[in-house]
């Protein structure tokens, strides 16, 4: 009977509330890959989309990050995109996945001259070999 | 109560919902081309894999669709996953075109709800309210006495249009449910202090990716931060009050299609925008516009 009244609910589209943007708005997350190579030259990647529409889809898995207090979930999903960047720099030695809160200034903070600011929630380092092939 | 619901009314409100969400699908398929394999694909690589987006969804029930149906549903005939991806999308898109011109509309919009709900649960980590909208509008879509008089099932192929009373049930559930997403959702914005000092609207449009204009720009508003927040909550949580009588329906129809006009052009959600302007007008706007229509027995 619950799975059933699951289905209607996603079916029909109502699963969600409707408190977009409320009671506030969130601040954004952001994520950023930072690629060590052999040679020990670094460098700085952000999740790749191909259109702009995806790209306001991200905020969702960001926030969905963000939200989920099970570690291994969180390290997992975070393997996931650092794997996907990794597809592109084969190279890389070493990947280290940061996220971080964006804090933008209030309005009187920035009429102050306030910039946004980033704070790191958590970090992790992975290692791909060339030799896989599979996901994580 | 019973002549509320079943009082008649023309068809005019299904075409709008039929072509508007026949556009919206159409527009979704050639935006989301680009990303559609890594969004899906259980290849390395894909963003977030589908197995896991898809466990996490039927954790609440097993018999919510999702892509991986018709991937194994492909690989029982022979097909690889990149193909069944490939038709999945085509499909989606034809469903779209069939909708927008009025083809085969009963079978169209049931194929287009099914596809787009199956799409958007498998990439749930990738979802935002757009996809919960047009869900919304197409199952609304799917119950409603298909074919509207402007469809080509009923110039062309001839298929009767369906009873007044029926087109009036599904327009008044539209018109609710839109009433009980606009009052809830003001509501509780009103609970949050940052809707009445001005800092959500601010932060909602200095939010990275929703940027669209710089903060320096912005800045040149501030002043209207405070009473654009209030008024767009009191819009909301009024809406179900004010886009009843026929004197105030104007006034907030306009409102709320600005309001998602402007969220559209200023934080760049223009799929959003395009939705919530096609359930509007499918809800209250046929009217207003005085589109020539078929009141049918």
């Amino acid at each position: 009977m619950r799975e059933t009244i699951a289905f209607y609910l996603h079916a029909a589209g109502i699963e969600a509330g409707y408190g977009y943007f409320a009671p506030n708005v969130p601040y954004s997350y952001k994520l950023v890959f930072q690629l060590t190579y052999p040679n020990g030259t670094t460098e700085y990647e952000l999740p790749s989309v191909a259109t702009t529409e995806t790209g306001r889809r991200l905020p969702t898995l960001l926030d969905f990050i963000a939200a989920n207090r099970y570690e291994p979930l969180r390290q997992l999903i975070l393997k996931m995109l650092a794997y996907s960047v990794w597809q592109h720099h084969r190279d890389a030695l070493r990947i280290r996945a940061v996220f971080g809160m964006v804090i933008t200034p209030s309005i009187a903070g920035y009429s102050r001259g306030d910039e946004p600011s980033y704070a790191v929630v958590c970090a992790y380092d992975f290692g791909f070999s060339k030799t896989e092939r599979s996901p994580p | 109560m019973n002549e509320w619901f079943f009082g008649g009314t023309t068809d005019n409100w299904l075409s709008a919902l039929r072509i508007g969400l026949g556009l919206q699908l159409v527009l979704y398929c050639i935006i989301s081309r680009a990303d559609w394999r890594q969004m899906f694909a259980l290849q390395p690589g894909s963003f977030v894999t589908r197995d896991l987006t898809e466990a996490l969804v039927t954790l609440g029930s097993a018999l919510v669709p999702r892509v991986s149906w018709f991937v194994s549903a492909g690989e029982f005939i022979g097909l690889s996953e990149a193909t069944v991806l490939w038709v999945v999308w085509g499909v989606l898109l034809a469903a779209g075109l069939c909708l927008v011109v009025g083809m085969f509309c009963r079978s169209a919009a049931i194929a287009a709800w099914f596809i787009h709900l199956s799409a958007i649960k498998s990439s749930a980590l990738f979802s935002y309210g757009v996809d919960n909208f047009t869900s919304i509008g197409l199952f609304y879509l799917m119950l409603s006495p298909l074919p509207d008089h402007l469809a080509l099932d009923s110039s062309w192929r001839k298929w009767p249009v369906k009873n007044a009373q029926l087109q009036s049930f599904w327009q008044r559930v539209l018109q609710l449910h839109l009433c009980v997403i606009y009052f809830f959702s003001g509501l509780t914005k009103l609970l949050g202090s940052g809707w009445w000092n001005g800092e959500s609207l601010w932060r909602a449009l200095t939010r990275p990716p929703f940027d669209m204009f710089s903060s320096e720009v912005l800045i040149y508003g501030k002043y209207l931060f405070i009473p654009l927040g209030l008024g767009i909550c009191l819009l909301e949580t009024s809406y179900p009050i004010f886009i009843w009588p026929h004197r105030t329906r104007r006034i907030w129809l306009v409102g709320i299609i600005t309001m998602h006009g402007a969220i559209a052009v200023l934080m760049g959600l223009y799929l959003f925008g395009l939705i919530m302007g096609v359930l509007n007008i499918a809800a209250f706007g046929t009217d207003l516009f005085r589109l020539r229509g078929r009141k049918v027995i």
